[in-house]
């Protein structure tokens, strides 16, 4: 690895007994969020990062400095590593004062200033004033802030967070989300989240990796990998709903099109020129690109990719209706469209009902056809290989 | 503070078997406590094979008659064994029979009684705040002074007053290992024994209420303790 | 945290206590003047008087350490500290001397007398030949019966002997409690846990005994005779040879055989 370069850099590999083949890279500055089901190694990677746990085979460097290295026989044991690691149970050491707890990280400092430093770190986490507390005395969200503060006390090189927020209820996570958002600003460090709650990870973070069973599937800027997922098993990871195969029919490079046979409609996505014509290709859609057909003032956009079917079910998510489509001619798997709750009262929406929807080309995602796991269903229990698809 | 040194009538409480009785209790868990802190601690998080067969032996004192201890103890510290004879060798003096062969024997059955309260305190600190003592960048020691004693100590507490208040109570290992030497090995429990075979009741009864109210104390003490610190930490 | 600490404090200084209090009394106790001597458990009340009256004259006193005769050789065999042993058996102080344990071949002290006693409210009739043990016996009114352990005791392996001889030991055999010397077999007996037992003369004198039972003396010829036999053990002081020197003296003849010990001459 090369000498010089900035943040955090990770590699690990092992068999048993949690089989890992991952690699991620964070930048100063930078918040990574890494996102899997549970028992895709996640909390074992970041347990690897700060020296917890050991790998077989790996190597972690932070600016450079060396941590682990199976080939150069390095592994610097945790308290040599300036991580600051935030638990999901928070790990504050009970019978200390939320103070006393921030202290402890502060050994590097000389002992006169610990007090002071320690009490501008709970500031900054915004818990002033419930120094003297003990943890058995917060609320969860105090505590989840008292372990920031303790994290941040050793001035780490590496910010690691294991779920932060999901022992938290709801709208302190969202609270917490926000302040976390805010204050990272501040921070100048590598900054590593593991979350299973992809709203958090879009929130908070600027890079994405998507791992399951240990094995890293895709890692890159965040919005990229939303939008565009390597493969079928990412889409699932990150919650995609509407995920079909199709075939392709034709390339037309020239208009920046290829044109694929959908269940009898005819679709068209933005260029790719790896895809072969006759070619199957997985495809995704985001349910907010699934436009519906206005009865009212029809607009021009009825005739981009145009689809027909029956509401099968609509639900109801805060301020969102998400709208299951019976898509003509396919009955395997619901097309799923989000619309504004509004937008859905305007148009009179409601189950029975036969539309029509605008598939947007632009958003349309083509990935490589794989072979999916058999023993696996996404988040809705649907298999993986829809039938007839 | 010189104790008359005279020939004993009846009814006459014997402090000096009291004071060797405290003597003893007060040596033990000195010298045991941090030795089984260091035992009960590795035995908490280190998992290997065979670690079910030390925890099986940490125990054995506890389920043993005393007298089957009693014997392996003089086997083992009698003047025909190794570890007999080096000690006399040594000191000049064998080492049954004798105040510290008996300190030596309490040491041994008292082991689990130390072991085992304190092995389960360390038991119930979570890994997670060990660790994350580590993340702030503690050294071993300073976790072990700062983070797990203190959480440990109710387990610790318990382990003393249980260790203090078995020794006092106990006789058999004693005495089959020390004999009833006035001054030496006749603690309290062995003197009650000792008074009771010289008919004098009134002797036996008044030592025996007086160890009945010194367990009773020690045990409150404990509890106090113990329960002080769990408030603390609520 | 606060009454913790005070709580850690007090036991702190608690145990310190205990331990320099305690260590001055072994101190105490370890001068060179207290000898240790230990005694057949027969003598548990001869002995301290005669210890009373060595004081007196001597400025200290012997501690004592009484026992089985058995169990105290087989001590002093692994090592016990003792300085003077007041056997009352003396085979076993020519043991100890044939082992090379002793200072010399030691000297008889006193002869022991064997007795049957019956606590108050015992249906067991008392007489010199046992005809009344017989025909409790006989009757069922005998639920235990106690003797020293004839292991090591010797007081227990004369009962024995006496048993034998009156054929009674096979029909006595379900129904004996050993006591582990012959003070915890008179224990049992005047504790009413017994109907009778076989004890030394000097316990059935003894206070705490004597008003609470009534006891015969059995025929000298019945067993072998329970010669007492006293022996300065290898390293014995001063302070022991001197208690030794006044064992034989008229002052201690006199309080044994107030004791129910026949002088030593007559065995």
């Amino acid at each position: 690895m090369s000498e010089g370069v900035k943040g955090l850099e990770v590699r690990l590999r092992q068999g048993a007994p949690i089989p890992l083949n991952a690699q991620l890279s964070c930048a100063p500055g930078e918040v990574l969020a890494l996102v899997g089901p549970s028992g895709s190694g996640k909390s074992t990677i970041l347990r690897a990062v700060a020296g917890l746990t050991r790998v077989t085979d790996g190597h972690v460097s932070s600016n450079g400095n060396l941590w682990y290295d199976t080939s150069e026989r390095v592994n610097l044991p945790t308290r040599q590593r300036r991580v600051g690691f935030v638990f999901q149970s928070y790990a504050l050491f009970p019978h200390l004062s939320a103070l006393a707890n921030v202290m402890e990280g502060l050994g590097a400092l000389p002992p006169g200033s610990r007090e002071g430093r320690a009490q501008e770190l709970l500031e900054l986490v915004r818990l002033g004033g419930l120094e003297r507390r003990r943890p058995s005395q917060l609320s969860g969200g105090q505590q989840q802030r008292v372990a920031l503060a303790r994290a941040l006390a050793r001035d780490p090189e590496v910010l690691l967070l294991d779920e932060p927020f999901s022992a938290v209820d709801r709208v302190t996570r969202q609270r917490l989300h926000r302040e976390l958002g805010q204050l990272r600003k501040q921070l100048r460090m590598p900054i590593v989240l593991v979350t299973h709650d992809l709203e958090e990870a879009v929130q908070l973070s600027d890079r994405m990796s998507i791992l399951r069973r240990g094995e890293t599937l895709q890692e890159g800027p965040t919005f990229e990998v939303l939008t565009h997922p390597a493969s079928r098993n990412v889409a699932r990871l990150i919650d995609q709903k509407n995920i079909f195969e199709a075939r392709v029919t034709a390339q037309r490079p020239r208009a920046g099109k290829t044109q694929l046979e959908w269940e009898g409609n005819t679709i068209e996505a933005s260029y790719r020129s790896e895809f072969a014509v006759g070619e199957s290709v997985d495809w995704v859609i985001p349910t907010g690109s699934v436009i519906l057909h206005r009865r009212v003032q029809p607009s021009r956009g009825v005739r981009e990719n145009p689809v027909h079917g029956v509401i099968e079910d609509m639900v109801r998510l805060g301020e969102t209706m998400l709208v299951t489509i019976n898509v003509d001619g396919y009955s395997a798997h619901p097309l799923f469209m989000s619309i504004s709750a509004h937008a859905a009262a305007r148009n009179t929406l409601e189950a029975g009902e036969r539309i029509g929807i605008s598939l947007r080309c632009d958003d349309i995602h083509l990935m490589k056809a794989r072979p999916a796991d058999e023993d696996e269903q996404d988040q809705d229990g649907w298999p993986q290989n829809p039938a007839g698809g | 503070m010189v104790l008359p040194v005279r020939a004993r009538g009846k009814g006459v409480m014997d402090w000096t078997a009291f004071l060797l009785s405290t003597k003893l209790a007060a040596w033990t868990v000195v010298l045991l406590l941090p030795t089984s802190i260091f035992i009960a601690r590795h035995l908490a998080w280190r998992r290997y094979r065979g670690r079910v067969f030390v925890e099986a032996a940490m125990a054995l004192p506890l389920v043993l008659p005393p007298t089957v201890l009693g014997y392996y103890l003089l086997v083992g510290m009698g003047k025909a064994s190794p570890i007999g004879q080096a000690y006399e060798t040594l000191f000049g003096a064998p080492l049954v029979f004798t105040f510290e062969g008996v300190l030596l024997a309490s040491l041994i059955f008292n082991l689990p009684f130390a072991v085992q309260p304190i092995q389960r305190s360390f038991e119930a600190i979570s890994g997670e705040v060990r660790d994350a003592a580590a993340c702030c960048g503690m050294s071993p020691a300073r976790i072990l002074w700062r983070i797990e004693l203190p959480l440990a100590w109710p387990g610790i507490m318990t382990a003393f007053v249980l260790v203090f208040v078995h020794t006092i109570g106990e006789f058999g290992v004693v005495l089959m290992v020390g004999g009833s030497i006035p001054g030496e090995t006749r603690t309290a429990a062995i003197e009650i024994y000792d008074r009771v075979q010289a008919f004098d009741n009134a002797a036996a009864g008044a030592m025996s209420a007086l160890l009945l109210v010194i367990s009773l104390i020690a045990i409150v003490i404990a509890n106090v303790a113990t329960s002080k610190a769990d408030i603390g930490r609520e | 945290m606060f009454s913790r600490r005070r709580l850690i404090s007090g036991i702190v200084s608690i145990s310190a206590f205990g331990l320099l209090s305690a260590s001055r009394v072994s101190v105490a106790s370890a001068a060179p003047k207290t000898p240790l001597v230990a005694a057949a458990a027969s003598l548990r009340f001869a002995l301290p008087e005669i210890s009373r009256a060595f004081a007196k004259e001597a400025g200290f006193a012997p501690r004592l350490s009484f026992g089985s005769s058995g169990n105290l050789a087989r001590q002093i065999r692994q090592g016990a500290p003792f300085e003077l042993f007041l056997s009352a058996d003396d085979a076993l102080v020519v043991e100890l001397f044939r082992g090379g344990r002793t200072a010399d071949a030691g000297a008889p002290y006193a002869l022991g007398r064997l007795v049957v006693f019956a606590p108050e409210g015992s249906p067991v009739k008392i007489d010199a030949r046992l005809e009344g043990v017989k025909a409790a016996l006989e009757s069922g009114a005998i639920r235990r019966f106690a003797i020293a352990n004839p292991e090591h005791a010797p007081y227990g392996r004369a009962a024995r002997e006496v048993l034998q001889r009156s054929n009674l030991w096979d029909a006595l055999a379900s129904k004996l409690v050993f006591g582990e010397n012959i003070s915890q077999a008179a224990q049992f007996a005047v504790s009413g846990s017994c109907e009778c037992a076989l004890i030394s003369q000097s316990l059935a004198l003894a206070p705490g005994l004597a008003d609470r039972g009534a006891y015969a003396m059995l025929p000298q010829d019945w067993h072998d005779p329970l010669r007492h036999r006293m022996v300065q053990l290898a390293g014995a002081g001063d302070g022991a040879q001197a208690f030794y020197a006044f064992l034989t003296g008229p002052t201690a003849q006199e309080i044994f055989t107030r004791h129910g010990f026949a002088s030593p001459g007559q065995g």
